[in-house]
């Protein structure tokens, strides 16, 4: 029979021992058990005083989001035999989610994640009074949003988020997964105004692209995407020029236009004319060290089929 | 026989930081790869295109694609972002024939030729990884690195997500740590060097991105680290070119001289130091060099 060391965070405020600390427990078990039932385990055989949060068992309400030796896993999913496999040890750590603050062992306080979500609106915004039948929607418009239709707010993407890190005002891939699957929804009537609402200094521009959210998202909704088709929508609703942020974007699609290269000049210039004037000593010393290429633009060859692609290609977002 | 590869640079490499390029370009013949010039390929829109016209993003990489297949050959890279973006457009249209089909049509229309989804996208750091790459420099008879520290930094788009990048396990990854090891460095280990550096979004949001270069810079120097090494251009601005920034937002030195992959590997290799253009780093690469004896 496999038997499991768990090293558990603990951290009891209230206790007269309030300093975070790790406590070890050992679980014989079967060659199935997944960590929410490990963590059970211990909390009814030997612990009753471990505070954990948990409640369908079953991947679909999104409350049991810890980390497993340092990554964010939906402990009912997780087997505790693969995490085993993973890191080639018989013990497994186990973190309450990051970018949290920590209430008790393994509980966060997920206020700051809620007010995030109730932040965009996360529910249809009619432009008129009710239509008097129901909205018929082709079976290819809601195909657009099933994967963000799949977030749980579990909260992993958020728990290793590197902007969030970084910027704690960040509005973060859940909540911005979620404002996609009502901007992108076609009964919807308030596309401009989400377009503006996501696209603050916190919004959509503030993401750094680490690709955690998409690695870590236990239901495949991979929320960077939906950041990126945001982005798209904010464009469409004529936002692109807005922030230094889709500036950004702006001086990557005219240097494509132009030489098919990427103008670095025409980017610094485009996403914020204002500072690359100012930063003279941080430019001076890029001068100096050849790293500022020349204006003009990157001219690649049959740069007219680029041309054409940038006039005729469709948007469909 | 040399291996050939349509060589895909991507526009750091090619204009601000031209060290990167003129390295990998004088350590090919070295490592028997021929780099095949493309010279119709555009930028692949790092992330940027893509979140303001999606279509236009997938086009623009599967005519990159394209080039490569009538060139009969596979696409090696040296940044991170051109990876990511050229192999989730590739995956794109290689699991939705409907999409392929669609995205022809676009590139036929503008007189540009289909793709028929048969290139591979491959980062220079994951063909010499492999037990195969490292005999090729274990052929040349490196003279090493004389147990120079490196702290190895990964960043995110060549690891996440695997679905599309598929090399190694993101969150333990171990080729620059094999390449390290076998050219006689040592490895400085820190928990930060598969965590974001922060260049997407440097120039719209600098105090977010110097927070973040910040705890890779700051985790390599409490590591020991003599240098830093990194497998992309964007990593490179972030941690050399905007070094002195983030020491200044937060109050802090690192002096972390950072290097390209390449530019490690020549090193060990003994590419001269003029060849691989040191001149052009922000931080001073010389204790660098003087560890290793160039």
């Amino acid at each position: 029979m496999p038997s499991t060391t768990f090293k558990i965070f603990r951290y009891q405020p209230d206790s007269a021992d309030p300093e975070p600390y790790y406590q070890d427990f050992t679980v014989e078990h079967g060659e199935k058990l997944t960590l929410l039932d490990a963590i059970l385990n211990i909390q009814n055989e030997q612990d009753g005083t471990i505070a954990v949060r948990y409640s369908c068992r079953s991947a679909i309400c999104g409350s049991c989001a810890c980390k497993a030796d340092g990554r964010t896993v939906l402990a009912c999913m997780q087997q505790v035999e693969e995490l085993k496999e993973w890191s080639g040890e018989d013990t497994v750590q186990i973190d309450p989610i990051g970018n949290f603050e920590p209430i008790k062992d393994l509980v966060v306080d997920m206020t700051p994640f809620w007010e995030k979500v109730k932040s965009v609106k996360p529910y249809l915004l009619a432009d008129g009074p009710p239509p008097e039948k129901e909205r018929i929607v082709p079976k290819e418009a809601m195909q657009r949003l099933v994967k963000e239709t799949n977030c749980i707010l579990c909260a992993a993407c958020y728990s290793e988020c590197n902007s969030l890190a970084a910027d704690p005002d960040f509005v973060g891939p859940a909540a911005l997964a979620w404002g996609y699957r009502f901007a992108g929804d076609i009964r919807d009537g308030q596309h401009k105004e989400r377009a503006k609402m996501y696209t603050g200094k916190h919004g959509v521009w503030a993401c750094t692209r680490c690709q955690y959210c998409n690695q870590r998202c236990p239901k495949g909704v991979d929320p960077r995407d939906a950041i990126e088709k945001l982005g798209a929508i904010s464009f469409r609703e004529g936002r692109g020029m807005k922030d230094a942020g889709g500036r950004h974007a702006v001086g990557f699609l005219w240097s494509v236009k132009t030489g098919g290269k990427l103008n670095e000049i025409l980017l610094a210039g485009v996403t914020d004319p204002v500072r690359m004037s100012l930063d003279v000593p941080f430019s001076a010393r890029m001068l100096q060290k050849g790293k500022v290429p020349g204006p003009l633009p990157h001219r690649v060859k049959n740069l007219d089929q680029v041309k054409k692609l940038v006039k005729n290609v469709k948007e469909t977002i | 026989m040399a291996k050939s590869f349509a060589y895909y640079p991507g526009c750091i490499a090619e204009f601000s930081s031209k060290e990167l390029n003129a390295t990998t370009k004088a350590l090919a013949p070295m490592l028997d790869i021929e780099l095949v010039p493309m010279p119709s390929a555009t930028c692949c829109g790092a992330g940027d295109i893509a979140e303001a016209k999606p279509n236009l993003y997938l086009a623009l990489n599967v005519r990159i694609l394209s080039e490569a297949e009538e060139m009969g050959h596979d696409i090696l890279t040296i940044c991170n972002v051109c990876t990511m973006n050229l192999r989730k457009a590739n995956k794109m249209v290689r699991e939705d024939p409907r999409l392929l089909e669609q995205v022809n049509a676009d590139l036929v229309k503008a007189g540009a030729r289909p793709y028929s989804g048969g290139v591979e996208v491959t980062h220079l750091l994951w063909y010499i990884s492999t037990e195969e790459g490292l005999s090729l420099l274990e052929k040349q008879g490196p003279r090493g690195l004389n147990g120079l520290r490196v702290a190895p930094y990964y960043g995110c788009q060549l690891l996440r997500p695997s679905s599309v990048m598929g090399f190694e396990d993101p969150d333990k990854p171990e080729s620059m740590e094999r390449l390290i090891r076998a050219l006689g460095g040592e490895v400085a280990d820190y928990e930060a060097k598969t965590k974001c550096c922060g260049f997407p979004i440097v120039l719209a949001r600098e105090k977010v991105a110097l927070s973040e270069s910040h705890v890779a810079l700051s985790q390599a120097r409490d590591a020991g680290a003599d240098c830093m090494v990194t497998p992309c251009p964007l990593c490179h601005l972030a941690m050399d070119a905007y070094q002195r920034k983030a020491e200044i937002q937060n109050d802090t030195e690192y002096n972390m001289p950072v290097l390209h992959l390449p530019q490690l590997l020549g090193l060990a290799l003994g590419l001269g130091r003029d060849t691989m253009l040191f001149k052009k780093h922000m931080v001073s690469v010389e204790p660098v060099l003087q560890t290793v004896g160039v």
